[in-house]
């Protein structure tokens, strides 16, 4: 069954095209993978995808529902990776992680599970603007988690994760749908069945386990 | 959630941010001492008519002040990227907006603390709890007008050319009524009572339509 | 000669008639002498300005009710006009001012609530300009629009509070013969004319630009079955 129906997504910024007509449908508990060079259109298309662009044109419809009428509903529905992880650089890795307990209206000992999954526990207490970039990166994940979405939407997560990027994916990933953007092609095929491949704004189709030809 | 919850989560996490960095109230409070002694060399000050320009400088100095700390508000946000992650979130828009305005508004409360005196101290004018309450109530409507154009030129080009363009003559009544209620504070012709009534009506006027507006101004 | 060239051609032509009435027919003021004709198509341009920010609000609200295209180009195009209008507004009245006053400029409630006016379109024009084009300018356009017009009374209340020292409204007064208030209420029909002539070719232009952006109406969602609920 599929949870998520992209049809027709179209960007355009001012003049530029940044997406043309993706079409793009998941079923649940997937795990797709989407690869493409940089300025592709990965980042809009992922932006669309969490809802936080609405598209110049196409529909998406997200659980049944129109994904930008009815966005508030699928608020709870839905966690987001941004391309840059937008931590407050003056709070610590649990203050962080609380203030956005308290925004998603969950328990704020969601924040230390959170922080224990993506192995920052130690470091709960450091400010986020004094953590490594890898960190900073595993807290944003967590910050996106903590209300346990059922669908991911992750912008190149292992771009700083390091060596075990695969493992904790695999741990944040288990269970629920997810989209991942990335240009790591081994990574993708670890991790996920599904490849989608974006030229120039413009979706290539997708492959299951593909090779893709450069 | 409840609104007034997540307001004062957002405040609270923007003014724990500002007490760790201390970035905005030390700059902030220098560039209003600054503005007084420019005024001083502006207008040739003396204990004779220091009663008559120097409400106008107080209100240079606010509203520039204002200007600087508003402005702050969300070009942090954008920067980090962050306001996108708090709208991903079921808090409403509105509710997030009220956080940020009444954070920004302790940050200019906090620099007229050391505005009000250093007036009194370099001008020798009166400071009275009249002067506070007008100050005080020009901020509220203020804040709510100057979160909101911030909001809206964080996500254009220019955002430090357009701010006082959109601001400033939105500010006018606040101003007109503020300035009128501390000349009459400080001694000189005119109805503090009415400039204070006006003050109100102007806060309660702008609060209501900046909250209407918010949702558009910060939703996607 | 296309349709809007024709609308273009009619509404100069009224001009022309408004100006030889204006000069030929009105009376000379007593007091004031010829200087006192600036007053016809002074208050015209005013009242048309306003006639212009109005649909910028309308546009405003109804784009932010609906996101209607339509509205947004309507709000876009009376800004342009409108601060084109106020412009004239401005100038004639300091022309005028000059000569009877002895001064181009004093800050009473009018004079000072006009210049907020032309300060606030002239800031969303600078907007919309610098925005991004589409969604994100419009609803912006659209904020601003709205608080600009609701300022602009309030900026006017709190400078009479303040002092004033210019001529109310008297057009319903005796004191302006029945040939200057003929004048006068021809050269306002006639502006009005004007500027909804200019505020439609302006329409056109937006849309033309809008065109070359792929700025197009929203395409309606049709929800084939039933939304699940969200668990």
């Amino acid at each position: 069954m599929s949870i998520l129906v992209g049809n027709a997504l179209t960007q355009w910024f001012g003049r530029e095209l940044a997406l043309e007509g993706v079409d793009l449908v998941i079923d649940t508990g997937e795990h797709i993978a989407v690869l493409g060079d940089n300025g592709a259109g990965k980042t809009t298309l992922l932006r669309i995808l969490a809802t936080a662009l609405r598209p110049t044109s196409g529909q998406l419809q997200i659980a049944g529902l129109d994904a930008f009428r009815e966005r508030r509903r699928l608020r709870h529905y839905l966690g987001y990776v941004a391309h840059s992880p937008g931590l407050y650089p003056a709070l610590s890795a649990a203050e962080n992680l609380e203030f956005f307990c308290d925004l998603q209206e969950v328990s704020r000992t969601r924040a230390e599970e959170a922080l224990e999954l993506v192995g920052l526990t130690s470091v709960a207490r450091r400010r986020a603007d004094q953590l490594s970039r890898g960190m900073q990166q595993r807290l944003a994940i967590a910050r996106a988690i903590l209300h346990e979405p059922r669908l991911l939407i992750l912008d190149e997560p292992d771009a700083s994760l390091g060596d075990d990027a695969a493992e904790l994916l695999t741990q944040v990933m288990s269970g629920k749908t997810v989209v991942l953007a990335t240009h790591d092609h081994a990574l993708a095929n670890r991790l996920c069945p599904r490849t989608l491949v974006l030229r120039h704004g413009r979706s290539l189709g997708t492959a299951t386990r593909l090779h893709v030809v450069k | 959630m409840n609104p007034f919850r997540v307001a004062l989560a957002v405040a609270r996490k923007d003014l724990r941010s500002e007490w760790r960095t201390r970035e905005m109230v030390p700059a902030l409070a220098q560039f209003v001492v600054l503005a007084l002694l420019i005024g001083n060399f502006g207008f040739q000050i003396d204990s004779r008519n220091a009663l008559t320009i120097a409400p106008g400088i107080l209100w240079m100095a606010l509203v520039f002040a204002g200007l600087v700390a508003f402005g702050r508000t969300f070009a942090a946000e954008r920067e980090q990227a962050s306001l996108d992650a708090m709208l991903m979130t079921p808090a409403s828009p509105v509710a997030i907006f009220a956080g940020k305005a009444l954070a920004a508004s302790v940050l200019l409360v906090a620099c007229e603390a050391v505005l009000l005196p250093a007036l009194t101290l370099f001008f020798g004018t009166p400071l009275s709890g009249e002067v506070v309450a007008a100050v005080l109530l020009a901020t509220v409507g203020m804040a709510a007008l100057g979160v909101m154009f911030a909001a809206i030129v964080a996500r254009v080009r220019a955002r430090e050319l357009l701010l006082p363009l959109l601001t400033l003559p939105l500010w006018i009544p606040f101003i007109v009524a503020g300035g009128q209620a501390v000349q009459s504070a400080m001694g000189l012709p005119g109805s503090y009572q009415e400039a204070i009534g006006l003050l109100i009506d102007f806060d309660i006027l702008f609060v209501v339509l900046t909250s209407l507006a918010a949702r558009f101004v910060l939703d996607e | 000669m296309n349709r809007a060239e024709r609308w273009a051609a009619a509404a100069v032509a009224l001009m022309l008639v408004a100006g030889a009435v204006i000069f030929l027919y009105a009376p000379t003021d007593a007091l004031q002498g010829p200087v006192q004709r600036i007053f016809y198509l002074h208050v015209s341009a005013a009242i048309a300005a306003y006639g212009c920010f109005a649909v910028v609000l309308l546009g405003g609200i109804v784009y932010l009710r609906n996101e209607s295209l339509v509205a947004d180009r309507c709000a876009r195009a009376g800004a342009l006009v409108g601060v084109v209008l106020t412009t004239v507004t401005l100038v004639m009245g300091m022309l005028w001012a000059k000569p009877i006053w002895g001064t181009f400029w004093t800050w009473d409630a009018r004079l000072t609530s006009t210049l907020v006016l032309w300060i606030i379109y002239a800031g969303y024009l600078l907007v919309r300009r610098l925005a991004e084009p589409g969604r994100q300018a419009a609803r912006i356009g659209a904020v601003v629009g709205i608080f600009g017009f609701v300022d602009v009374p309030v900026v006017h209340f709190s400078v009479t509070w303040w002092r004033t020292q210019h001529p109310g409204p008297i057009i319903v007064n005796d004191a302006l013969p029945a040939q200057m208030l003929a004048t006068f209420l021809l050269t306002v029909a006639c502006t009005l004319i004007l500027a909804a002539v200019m505020v439609w070719m302006r329409y056109r232009i937006e849309t033309l630009m809008d065109e070359k952006q792929h700025i197009a109406e929203p395409v309606k969602v049709v929800t084939a079955r039933e939304p699940e609920p969200v668990p």
